[in-house]
């Protein structure tokens, strides 16, 4: 009941008109760079976040939040109307969405994805008001083994669950905390790995990383395409779903839901991961599973769904630990920070205001998004037919003009294009870029919570395994660590039973 | 040999090199407690083990490797950059909101060929939003050129 009180009161703090305004414009961006190929929602906060330093916290973090969900919506525009997943967690709704759209029925598959993702959103963020309070209560057990195995734990799992290569994952990470390394020791107040250089005494910033590594990098694949976009037509008449077509989607949307709400709250995997499984799950249940591929409405529902369940259900771990479970998380945990607020399990007491507003404001922002993406969507949808080059100068000028106010030092513009040219080679190199930013995020807390570990225990390991708690996490991260071991086994031996059959 | 298969595996090694040269005269361990050097230490043995890691399965890969880009691509790309450097460089002598200018209309005129006219309303839209964000709104002082602005 405590819950639903608090939760009130976040009402009271996002229907004010300044609330609503910039979470209108949050969901309204994230829907746009959703729906840009090659901009997802982590570049989009990060290009964004240096705009946000003239709002009050709770404004920018509600705004910075809609662009995260608002581009969950976004991303099944080009999905379905072009076959060019506007963000990595719209791969699957291109599969079958396209289909749906050359068949003709392109509004259906819009109008499914939006209700599916509204839906699977709003029971998300419901789930986000009954379990973060008491997750967040339980983190003030937690020592300083906990909070390092924890954040260990983050990037393991990110590495692990990342669906690209393990190894190139776990370097990435490692490329991360290397970063995190130079400055001054927190501890000893030495400097380290500066080499002689004074505007690196305060260590690199997260802010020109992230905008370097994911929008300068995104902005630069994506100008390798010089072809405008030639998306399908389609017409608010269009949107009507018939009877088969819900009777087919309803429990999809439910699956999908439940599929994208577990695997979100799983650090590391995030929107992707939970609508690439949603996908498999529905295909499974499904009466006629060979319709998939096909054009299966079924298929929309479930992964649209998950991938917005997916995006709520990672504020939860970052809410209540403090610990992101995914990049975008991991942005808006950079925001808040940035904002001068410490997360942590103490966030919910500290600054109730602020995250019950966040959390009413989910509410509010799918709402919009809801209306934005049924009766609007072929207003947005003819919005793809402004060509891509016309808007890409403004990405990189906004962006770089925003690292620079951070700090008014064209230091950090230089970082931004050295990270720019670095997050480039890594989308070639198929190295994933979310482990370099999380571990970015998360290498602060991983080396204090070490180091006073360590000097609890005068040195000693153990001290990782002697309470049940770190015990447990301590196995969830060798768990993590294996599996992609395991799967790596799995993959050659089933190559090398395709061969010699 | 694939280089691009390589790639991230080397520049870990390498910069786990530089990392261990860079700690090399600091503690690892300083009185009960892990100094400055500890976790660089570690991180540079666990960088190097997976570097290995990475090259073996860079050696044992049966996939296609890296997509680069083709020549006209690689061209848009590098120009890009080649444009992005000029804001730092220029803009503390010019002025940030004219250099960001030029380099719109660098991009868009010069690399990526569009036609003139919407082109230069890109230009104007994209420069008049940068002031009013960053100057009018947000009140940052960005660098002034002899324009004034």
């Amino acid at each position: 009941m405590e819950s639903l009180e608090l939760l009130g009161q976040g009402f009271a703090t996002a229907f004010t008109p300044l609330n609503l305004s910039f979470i209108f414009l949050g969901v309204l961006i994230g829907q746009i760079v959703g729906a840009l190929p090659g901009i997802g929602p982590a570049a989009g906060m990060a290009l964004l976040l240096p705009l946000t330093f003239g709002l009050p916290p709770v404004t920018a973090i509600m705004m910075l939040a809609g662009i995260m969900y608002g581009g969950q919506y976004g991303g099944t525009l080009t999905s379905v109307l072009v076959n060019v997943p506007g963000e990595s967690a719209s791969v699957m709704t291109a599969v079958d969405g396209y289909q749906i759209a050359r068949q003709g029925r392109a509004g259906a598959a819009l109008s499914i994805a939006a209700i599916g993702s509204f839906l699977a959103g709003v029971a998300a963020v419901v789930s986000v008001v009954f379990v973060t309070p008491p997750l967040s209560e339980f983190a003030l057990q937690f020592n300083a083994p906990e909070y390092f195995l924890l954040a260990a734990l983050g990037i393991t799992a990110t590495a692990s669950l990342g669906g690209s290569s393990a190894v190139k994952a776990l370097l990435a990470a490692v490329l991360g905390l290397f970063i995190s390394l130079v400055g001054t020791d927190p501890a000893a107040g030495i400097p380290r790995l500066t080499f002689g250089q004074v505007k690196l005494l305060e260590g690199i910033d997260f802010l020109p990383v992230a905008i370097g590594i994911f929008g300068i990098a995104e902005v630069l694949a994506s100008l390798e395409r010089a072809h405008d976009l030639q998306p399908i037509r389609t017409r608010l008449r269009d949107m009507w779903l018939t009877a088969q077509e819900w009777a087919e989607s309803r429990m999809a949307i439910v699956r999908g839901g439940l599929v994208g709400f577990f695997v979100g709250i799983m650090p590391g995997a995030g929107p992707t991961i939970a609508s690439m499984m949603a996908y498999v799950t529905e295909k499974r249940f499904s009466r006629r599973p060979e319709r998939f591929g096909k054009g299966a409405i079924d298929g929309v529902a479930a992964c649209e769904s998950a991938n917005n369940a997916a995006s709520h259900a990672a504020c939860i771990p970052m809410l209540a630990l403090g610990i992101p479970g995914s990049a975008s998380t991991a942005v808006l945990l950079a925001a808040l920070i940035l904002h001068g607020i410490r997360p942590g399990p103490m966030l919910m007491t500290e600054q109730a205001s602020l995250v019950w507003g966040l959390i009413a404001s989910m509410f509010v922002g799918n709402i919009m998004l809801l209306v934005i993406n049924l009766p609007l969507a072929p207003m947005f949808a003819s919005l793809l037919r402004v060509p891509y080059v016309y808007l890409a100068p403004g990405i990189l000028v906004i962006s770089l003009t925003g690292a620079y106010a951070s700090t008014l030092d064209f230091a950090t513009v230089w970082i931004c294009l050295v990270f720019g040219v670095l997050g480039w080679f890594m989308i070639k190199l198929d190295v994933p870029r979310a482990p370099l930013v999380l571990a970015l995020v998360l290498a602060p807390l991983l080396e204090v919570s070490l180091r006073q570990s360590l000097l609890l225990s005068y040195g000693s390991l153990g001290i990782f395994i002697e309470r049940p708690l770190s015990a447990i996490l301590l196995c969830l991260v060798v768990v993590s660590l294996v599996l992609p071991v395991i799967g790596e086994i799995r993959r050659r031996v089933r190559l090398s039973q395709t061969r010699t059959t | 040999m694939r280089i691009g298969d390589y790639a991230p595996a080397v520049f870990i090694l390498a910069l786990s090199a530089l990392v261990l040269v860079g700690v090399w005269d600091l503690a690892y361990w300083s009185g009960t407690a892990p100094g400055p050097a500890f976790l660089p230490y570690w991180l540079v043995a666990v960088g190097l083990v997976l570097s290995i890691f990475g090259i073996a399965e860079a050696r044992s890969s049966r996939e296609n490797g890296p997509l680069w880009p083709n020549r006209p691509a690689l061209v848009r790309v590098v120009a890009t950059f080649a444009g992005l450097i000029t804001i730092p460089t220029l803009s503390p002598v010019l002025g940030m909101v004219p250099v960001v200018m030029l380099f719109i209309t660098f991009l868009l005129v010069a690399v990526l060929r569009r036609p003139l006219l919407p082109s230069i309303l890109t230009v104007a839209v994209t420069g008049g939003a940068i002031y009013t964000i960053f100057v009018w709104w947000l009140g940052v002082a960005l660098p002034a050129g002899p324009l004034g602005f």
